[in-house]
């Protein structure tokens, strides 16, 4: 894959010299990342290690913000609700991106049209989005329910039931990230050169053998993309659960609506520094949030990496 | 406290960024003149409907001497307000609005807000509802917020929903006989029978939350100890679920369409709440006109929102500030923030004033002000400590538990006295 | 061994009743995609009540232009659009530029520290963003930029997101044979970037560009942060001074919320189909 894999680990600045318009190119990340957000990340570091109420005096506390964090019953169900969210949200989300994508990129007709109509949702109004999802999830006039009542299926309580809440919050992110993956996806399907599926076609392979077969090996890197940033903005998921449950009330905003039931990592985070100003605390759990994306995006790594070979 | 963060701001940015970084850095450090163009300027900073934009507008004409310049602010108030003032520089604002729900939680630093008491408010005290005015003012005495609007409550019910169930529909008569909470539930329990499908009451929290504000404790006392697991708490907590039990709680969440939908229909046939609460009943339930009565609430009143105007001691003119706002916050002017933007005033007196006493064609013709005007009088003085909203979660958290999960009620009280406890430890309250 | 043949049964015929399967599986899905959106105009065009009631109002109003007076009354509308264009605008460019050159660089050059320089800066992917907000300002004061639309585009001018995006993309996309010949013929790094790489990645290009645009136009915490100059500001920021303490004029919001949002809509429909044809030709001449 790398043309250059034959560099040995010899450190020296005449090697390193040589290398300059590569780090020439890569040179503007680093550069915005050291002036804008380095100092925030090693404040919020320091942060962590304080009580702070956002302008008083700081008092140094050592570790034992992590202490309470770790000893936080409502940060680990914060922690629970975003893995279930999570889970019930980008597995059909990258699913159906998939196979929409698949099919938009057997589509001549109409397919610009496609391709605007599935990007809409990213641009659709949150709060339109909250109204709508609240009117369609609501117990007693709600769409969800009155198709339910129509088959003869029992109906819930989707707003204030804890797994009805994060199905509600689940189906939100799926509706609003899946025309955007599959956008991704076919982005990606582009550069499959359409000789590989001529020769498919001619061996006689079906289109479900096609898209098994050829699609998803040679869009790899963009199935590895995906799966990551879902891994990570799912896991930092906040907007969405703060919009549909966040502003009921005055009084103790966002913590996540009845029963804490869509309070996730994030939301919590939020919640204790800016509406609580226990900025120390708050930097404590950002941090351990970090921690666990970081983790959980390393498996996923490793998962998709592995079913490369 | 603000040198050592800049010094740790300089430490990270020469460390980080080189010598070039820091060449720009000093450069426009130098260079940056502010907002605050001609030094003249004070900057007001409020939130839509926080004031009359009319008397602003007005303001900044009628006073000259200086440049007034009101921004509204959007979003999360407090985190600009937070973010701006943790930087201690020239952006914080020269006068700011401060959310009622917020403002105990600013008193720590109260040496950040000028004492207004210095700069002559004593004198006009005694145009202001004294616990509005106690509560602007810190332990130690010293007033660092301004009285804007108050929430005083009261109980809004359905006329119609009323008289068919042979339940009274007067006002006064209303009143008389919901006084107490056990007599409005009762009523509730009278209502249900007559209609299947009729609650008396729309959320749990709504009523544990008003139950709370009705006292002169709240979760924590003036020495920073939590008390939330005291009887005027756990009587708040017994009142509030046993409507669930009663049958006569609709659990239904503001301004969701549930609750639209039965505030039109009449199966909400009661709200308790604030005196702005009668906005959010208007456009839910615009065809139901006429319909709705407000009468004083049952076990006494209490405030609900509300909010105050600060200075910040990094303030220009502090003279011209707090003479712009005593001028904003008039009686006067109050019956003018009522009419433009529903801030209900903090001022008695103004509650006699025209724009107040005009009869409401949405409540039957009422003057709701002969509700919420003596219910604001009768407001009690409570102490609200800046750890209040934190340790009150776990109690609102646990109520919706047993509202919507059907949890037991004595189980959910003693997890939430334990939640909040290990809260108050964390904050460190005794 | 990816295109190994697959031998199964051919499939005979059935070509038409798939394709129109097809198009009634994809415009279910656009229905379902554009029905808050079409909730969205209904809200805009009618009055706030008419949205409470039951059962709700599901048709086009005619309250629009009251609603879109009544925003124009109350926010700089057209000032915060030419601010949020001349954000959104620079951020893109910067981003195209600044990503897919880094981007380029990760995927298809090896040179010390290239796996340690790019874990870090998918780690910086992962820290949550609202951590920044205070520090961040700390810093733009320091840097004399608050209040600055420099504030907004600077910060944002390249990103994890974009280039950890672009390196997956070029790495499928440009074939290492072509950078290979390209050598051969003495092309030096920035003109492989120029002349080889750039042409056949437009595809990506153009997702990158159109999300990044659509992000800058709907940043919302940070600029209402950082724009501490009320004659300066952004769309969403003016927008969200339209939220009232009591009581949301919701109709109000949503013919902000509409207007702010057509440019986007039309920018999509004109780029979106331009990119793509473009694109395919491209990648069939590499």
């Amino acid at each position: 894959m790398d043309p250059d894999t034959d560099v040995r680990r010899v450190p020296g600045s005449r090697r390193i010299r040589s290398y300059w318009p590569q780090y020439l190119a890569i040179s503007p990340f680093f550069l915005i990342f050291a002036v804008f957000g380095l100092f925030p990340v090693l404040f919020s570091l320091y942060l962590a290690f304080h009580r702070w109420d956002g302008f008083g005096e700081m008092e140094f506390v050592g570790l034992q913000q992590f202490r309470y964090v770790l000893d936080d019953g409502t940060f680990w169900l914060s922690m629970r609700n975003t893995f279930i969210i999570w889970v019930i949200s980008t597995v059909p989300m990258l699913a159906m991106a998939l196979v929409i994508a698949a099919m938009l990129n057997s589509t001549k007709r109409f397919s610009a049209f496609y391709r605007v109509a599935y990007f809409i949702p990213n641009i659709t109004s949150l709060v339109a989005v909250a109204i709508f999802f609240g009117a369609v999830f609501s117990t007693n006039f709600g769409l969800v329910n009155a198709v339910l009542q129509a088959v003869g299926l029992p109906t819930g309580r989707w707003l204030t039931d804890p797994l009805g809440m994060k199905i509600a919050v689940a189906t939100v992110m799926t509706w609003q990230w899946t025309g955007y993956n599959a956008i991704i996806y076919l982005a990606g399907m582009q550069t499959i050169p359409s000789d590989v599926y001529e020769a498919a076609k001619i061996d006689g392979a079906g289109p479900v053998q096609t898209f098994f077969r050829i699609t998803i090996p040679m869009l790899r890197p963009i199935i590895l993309f995906t799966v990551i940033v879902s891994t990570v903005s799912g896991l930092q998921s906040f907007t969405e659960p703060q919009v549909l449950f966040g502003t009921n009330t005055t009084l103790n905003p966002n913590t996540g609506g009845p029963g804490q039931g869509a309070l996730t990592m994030v939301l919590y985070f939020y919640h204790q520094a800016f509406d609580n100003r226990d900025f120390g605390y708050g930097a404590a759990i950002a941090w351990v949030v970090f921690a666990v994306i970081a983790l959980f995006a390393a498996i996923n790594w490793r998962l998709v990496q592995r079913r490369e070979k | 406290m603000e040198l050592s963060r800049r010094r740790i701001l300089r430490l990270g940015m020469l460390g980080m960024a080189g010598a070039a970084l820091g060449g720009t850095a000093s450069c426009s450090t130098s260079a940056s003149g502010g907002s605050s163009a001609g030094g003249n300027a004070l900057d007001l900073w409020y939130w839509a409907d926080g004031l009359s934009k009319k008397v602003v507008d007005e303001a900044i004409t009628r006073f000259t001497e200086v440049e007034l310049k009101p921004q509204q602010i959007g979003g999360n108030f407090k985190e600009k307000l937070v973010t701006t003032m943790s930087s201690g520089g020239e952006f914080i604002p020269d006068i700011t609005g401060i959310k009622g729900e917020d403002f105990a939680s600013f008193t720590p630093q109260s040496d950040r807000f000028l004492n207004l008491l210095d700069l002559g408010a004593g004198s006009i005290a005694d145009q202001y509802l004294p616990w509005k005015w106690k509560k602007g003012m810190t332990k130690d005495g010293k007033l660092i917020g301004f009285p804007i609007d108050i929430g005083p409550t009261a109980m809004f019910y359905r006329r119609d929903v009323f008289a068919e169930a042979g339940l009274p529909s007067e006002p006064a008569a209303v009143a008389a006989q919901m006084s107490t909470w056990e007599d409005y539930f009762a009523a509730g329990v009278e209502l249900k029978k007559a209609r299947a499908d009729a609650f008396m009451i729309s959320e749990t929290w709504a009523v544990f939350n008003l139950i709370v504000g009705q006292g002169t404790a709240r979760y924590v006392d003036e020495n920073e100890r939590f008390i939330g697991d005291q009887d005027h708490i756990r009587r708040a907590w017994d009142l509030a679920t046993s409507t669930i039990a009663l049958g006569i709680n609709a659990k239904s969440q503001a301004n969701t369409p549930d609750w639209n939908a039965g505030l039109t229909s009449g199966s909400l046939s009661t709200l308790t709440g604030a005196a702005w609460a009668a906005i959010d009943i208007k456009s839910a339930a615009a065809g139901t006109a006429g319909k709705w009565g407000v009468a004083a609430g049952p076990g006494g009143a209490a405030n609900i929102g509300g909010s105050f105007l600060a200075i910040p001691k990094e303030c220009a003119k502090p003279d011209v500030a707090f003479k712009i706002i005593s001028w904003i916050l008039s009686p006067e002017n109050q019956a003018r923030g009522f009419t433009d933007s529903a801030l209900f005033p903090s001022t008695p007196a103004t509650y006699t004033a025209p724009a107040l006493t005009a009869p409401d064609p949405f409540f039957g013709g009422q003057i709701t002000t002969e509700v919420f005007g003596p219910s604001a009088e009768k407001i009690p003085v409570q102490y609200e400590s800046p750890n209040d909203q934190a340790v009150s979660a776990p109690f609102q958290t646990e109520l919706t538990n047993v509202e919507s999960s059907g949890k037991d009620p004595n189980a959910a009280w003693a997890d939430a006295v334990a939640e909040a406890k290990k809260i108050g430890q964390r904050l460190g309250l005794s | 061994m990816r295109g190994a043949a697959v031998r199964t049964r051919p499939i005979v015929g059935a070509k038409r009743p798939r394709g129109l399967l097809r198009h009634l599986f994809l415009l279910a899905g656009v229905v379902v995609s554009l029905f808050p959106f079409y909730w969205m105009i209904v809200m805009a065009t009618n009055t706030t009540s008419a949205i409470y009631r039951y059962p709700p109002t599901l048709t086009i109003g005619s309250e629009l232009w009251t609603n879109i007076a009544h925003v124009f009354e109350k926010i700089p509308f057209f000032a915060a659009m030419g601010n949020t264009i001349v954000v959104a605008v620079s951020t893109t460019v910067l981003v195209l530029f600044f990503d897919s050159l880094a981007a380029f660089t990760f995927a298809k050059f090896e040179f010390p520290g290239r796996r340690a320089l790019f874990g870090l800066l998918i780690a910086m992917f992962m820290l949550p963003a609202q951590l920044s907000l205070i520090p961040q300002f700390l810093v733009m004061v320091q840097f004399g930029w608050a209040g600055q639309l420099q504030a907004l585009i600077v910060p944002a001018a390249a990103n994890a997101f974009g280039i950890f995006w672009m390196r997956q993309y070029i790495t499928g996309a440009v074939p290492d044979e072509l950078l290979d010949a390209a050598r051969l013929d003495g092309c030096g790094f920035f003109r492989q970037y120029w002349h080889v790489a750039l042409p056949v990645i437009r595809p990506g290009l153009a997702f990158l560009g159109i999300y990044t645009f659509i992000m800058a136009w709907n940043d919302y915490v940070w600029p209402l942060i950082v724009l501490v100059d009320p004659d300066r500001l952004t769309l969403q920021v003016a927008l969200s001074q339209l939220n009232r303490s009591y009581g949301q004029d919701y109709s109000m919001i949503m013919a902000g919320a509409l207007l702010s949002v057509l440019p986007l809509v039309i920018m999509f429909t004109v780029f979106a189909r331009g990119f793509i044809a473009d694109a395919v030709k491209g990648a069939v001449r590499g």
